[in-house]
């Protein structure tokens, strides 16, 4: 009697063809006449009753193990491929259109080049750490050259911090940052309506380091001012405007022994 | 309703399954992003008043069997199958561990999990998933037959064999 589609139910009196009745019963999909002869033959037949309590069983748990997996989450929106190819199109048209501006009105920030890898982190932790209210920063201005002594050394150079006062700002603290070959500095500025600038310095790495003029990165109303000396790389980021961020990253560079005139 | 609407209600379904079907949520997201894709790049060539459901998890199957060839080093045993990472269910349903059941699923050949998981959990008639696998009622009905009674066996294995499996799911 055993089949050899079936050759794991050794004691069982189950043909191919039953286990397939019995199968399409509970997926409502048998003919009437064998629904009636089926439903009988359960009602008879523990065996086939088990069966049919076994595969039940098992569709149960595969929908408690798939249940509302996706239904749960918002559904990621797609984006349509006609549109993206649109899209890229139009972005290609705004990405020429401000690059001709930018070349127009920004000669002093140079060719384009994509920023470096730590302006973007600069950007990145303004962002992160600039909405902070509680911990903006790890060591306050209060102790200031606990602050100046402590990152000096993580840098592995001498740190000066630059006042920004005659723009309004004053230093809140500072932090230490992962950074891209080594450890890097955060320094918050914050005026009196609250708005904040952070100063970001890299650590001097020994290498020699392509020096770059004062150049931007923006996003959305972030702005980022990066330049960078032989030793380190700089970055100011704020979002207080780009003409008077400008302004202080002229005389922040200045006053880190920068020579802004030279790309002005 | 348009296309665009309909597509976007049958989105959680199309991900659910795509979900069940790989083991992997990555590899289902990216899946459920291409049908979309594809769908949309071609919804000339859906006839209007046909099943869009049976329709999308055709192209998901595809490109899932697709993706499956490319990905052929992949053994139910491997540590590295996308379903190890899946977390474990916990729990029971009518006295089946769900992580028995799990396991089972994914050492079905992909030819019964996926009649199983469109038949049992999207709840298809055997008309429709032979639409989406592209084969007869008939086959649809036996796959079925044989996955479901292929995983009675499973689970149904001796206590001391299935601890010893239920020790490699875990998968330390």
């Amino acid at each position: 009697m055993m089949k050899p589609e079936n050759p794991d139910r050794p004691e069982s009196s189950a043909s191919a063809d039953e286990l397939r009745a019995l199968s399409a019963f509970i997926d409502d999909e048998s003919t009437d006449a064998e629904r009636a002869e089926i439903a009988a033959r359960i009602a008879r037949d523990p065996e086939s009753a088990a069966t049919v309590a076994a595969y039940r069983a098992q569709d149960n748990a595969l929908r408690a193990l798939f249940a509302g997996t996706a239904d749960q989450e918002p559904q990621v929106v797609v984006v349509r491929p006609r549109r993206r190819y649109l899209m890229a199109a139009s972005w290609l048209a705004v990405g020429i259109a401000c690059g001709f501006l930018m070349h127009m009105m920004l000669p002093m920030i140079g060719r384009d080049k994509p920023a470096p890898m730590f302006a973007q982190r600069a950007d990145i932790a303004y962002a992160v750490y600039a909405p902070e209210q509680r911990h903006a920063v790890e060591v306050a201005a209060s102790q200031e050259d606990h602050l100046v002594t402590w990152l000096s050394k993580r840098l592995n150079r001498s740190l000066t911090i630059p006042s920004l006062h005659e723009y309004g700002f004053e230093l809140v603290g500072g932090r230490l940052l992962p950074g891209e070959d080594g450890p890097a500095a955060q320094f918050m500025y914050q005026n009196a309506s609250g708005e904040r600038l952070t100063l970001y310095m890299t650590s001097s790495t020994g290498k020699r380091r392509e020096e770059y003029a004062i150049r931007m990165l923006r996003d959305g109303t972030r702005r980022t001012f990066y330049w960078t000396t032989e030793q380190a790389g700089y970055a100011l980021s704020g979002q207080i405007g780009e003409a008077k961020l400008r302004a202080i990253t002229f005389d922040t560079c200045a006053a880190l022994g920068g020579d802004p005139k030279k790309w002005q | 309703m348009s296309f665009d609407t309909d597509l976007v209600g049958i989105l959680p379904q199309l991900r659910r399954y795509a979900r069940a079907l790989t083991g992997d949520r990555a590899w289902a997201d990216d899946l459920v992003q291409d049908v979309t894709e594809r769908a949309l790049g071609r919804s000339a060539a859906f006839r209007v008043g046909s099943n869009l459901r049976a329709w999308l998890f055709t192209i998901m199957r595809n490109l899932y069997i697709d993706q499956l060839r490319g990905r052929r080093d992949i053994a139910v045993d491997d540590e590295t199958a996308p379903w190890r990472q899946m977390a474990a269910p916990v729990g029971e349903v009518d006295g089946l561990v769900l992580r028995d059941v799990q396991r089972a699923l994914y050492c079905l050949p992909v030819e019964q999990r996926e009649v199983m998981l469109l038949v049992c959990v999207e709840d298809m008639s055997y008309q429709e998933a032979s639409a989406v696998l592209n084969v007869p009622a008939g086959t649809v009905m036996s796959r079925l037959s044989r996955a479901r009674e292929h995983m009675r066996v499973m689970l149904g294995e001796e206590p001391g064999r299935k601890s010893a499996s239920l020790k490699i799911v875990s998968g330390t």
